[in-house]
């Protein structure tokens, strides 16, 4: 099943679909290190992802 | 299959249903991430406490010290939320709160190997002396009471929760259970504290300095991931189950608010933070804590942490 994360650091809305938990992650942790200088943890990453059944890959 | 006396299935506890459930499986990944601070080499933090000045020292055992204490309250004051497991009948909570209670106990251990072995300070008069005492804090604006989360919130939380373990219904051990959770889990170690994690990774890499430290502080903070998410799962479980829990929350959360909008005082102690980044991220770890637990966050608490006119430091007296 896909995956969406929303980054909800204040000013930013960032949504990104991957196929996986794994890649939600990684996708994840990239856009709080390059976006807000800052990290975010596995288990607050994962605990939050919705899943969607949109195309993948899609990031905004 | 024959019927079993209930007597005897009461003695035992695990589920196809609580194995595949995510709170095991947290406890599962806390098995599998096991490390030992006897694995840490401090030998190179040794030499870089010998090498900055007197001014960086003082600055970075302000921080350093007041991790020593804490993780020494939040192992001493986690009972409470074990009794509560046991109560509600909840093995796979008990189960991961085992691993919970470790973790804090090695977490403290992490910070006195550091000031012994970097420092060279361990008895409680030797590192008392470098703990930042804080004078009453005051809000200019007068909006805002500061108050002691740490030493006054948590054991008032966890007094309340063990109370109800003893003498109240299932309801008064699950609101307590909440309140104790939100404060814990959510407030001070999801919220609170995240910031100071990320300012001293950010002054280690900084200074490019204190290697043992800045991999102890991601070591740790793995763990808290973990920690974290427990708590706020378990809140979230328990307000579906009776929706008006949520009002618990916000009654902590409203409780400390100063201390949240606040500064914390280690953005103004080291120099050349960015202090927006820190107010910032808060904000995200308290939208994230909010949308674990199912609930809907306080946006007059966010407008709050964000705004640029509430600037009194946490801890430091103002003026």
């Amino acid at each position: 099943m896909a995956k969406r994360w929303t980054c909800v650091e204040a000013g930013c809305s960032w949504t990104v679909v991957t196929p996986d938990t794994e890649s939600a992650v990684h996708a994840a942790q990239e856009h709080i290190a390059a976006v807000h200088g800052s990290f975010e943890l596995e288990e607050m990453i994962e605990d939050v992802l919705e899943d969607v059944t949109e195309p993948l890959d899609s990031s905004r | 299959m024959a019927v079993s006396d209930p007597s005897v299935t009461s003695r035992f506890h695990f589920s196809r249903e609580m194995i595949e459930g995510p709170i095991y499986r947290k406890y599962e990944k806390a098995i599998r991430k096991m490390w030992s601070v006897e694995q840490i080499d401090f030998s190179q933090d040794a030499l870089d406490w010998e090498r900055i000045t007197p001014d960086q020292r003082t600055g970075l055992l302000g921080v350093t010290v007041r991790f020593l204490a804490g993780e020494q309250a939040v192992t001493d004051e986690l009972v409470p939320m074990l009794a509560g497991a046991h109560r509600l009948r909840r093995f796979d909570w008990t189960m991961f709160l085992s691993t919970f209670l470790m973790e804090e106990a090695k977490h403290a251990e992490f910070f006195m190997r550091w000031h012994e072995r970097v420092v060279g300070v361990l008895d409680p008069e030797e590192v008392a002396q470098h703990f930042l005492v804080r004078g009453k804090t005051v809000d200019p604006t007068g909006r805002f009471t500061v108050r002691d989360v740490m030493y006054e919130a948590l054991p008032d939380y966890g007094g309340q929760l063990m109370e109800a373990i003893h003498s109240g219904t299932d309801v008064d051990v699950e609101r307590a259970f909440v309140r104790f959770s939100a404060a814990y889990n959510a407030f001070v170690e999801g919220v609170l504290t995240m910031p100071s994690y990320e300012i001293v990774i950010d002054t280690t890499e900084r200074w490019d300095a204190f290697p043992a430290l800045n991999q102890g502080f991601r070591l740790i903070l793995s763990d808290e991931g973990r920690h974290i998410t427990f708590g706020t799962m378990a809140c979230r479980i328990l307000i579906e189950k009776d929706p008006s829990y949520e009002q618990c929350v916000h009654e902590v959360f409203d409780a400390y608010r100063g201390n949240v909008v606040g500064l914390v005082e280690y953005q103004k102690a080291v120099p050349d933070l960015d202090l927006d980044k820190y107010q910032n991220m808060k904000v995200r770890h308290y939208r994230n804590r909010c949308r674990e637990m199912g609930i809907a966050p306080d946006e007059t608490l966010i407008e709050q942490i964000l705004d640029p006119t509430i600037d009194f430091v946490v801890g430091v007296e103002a003026g």
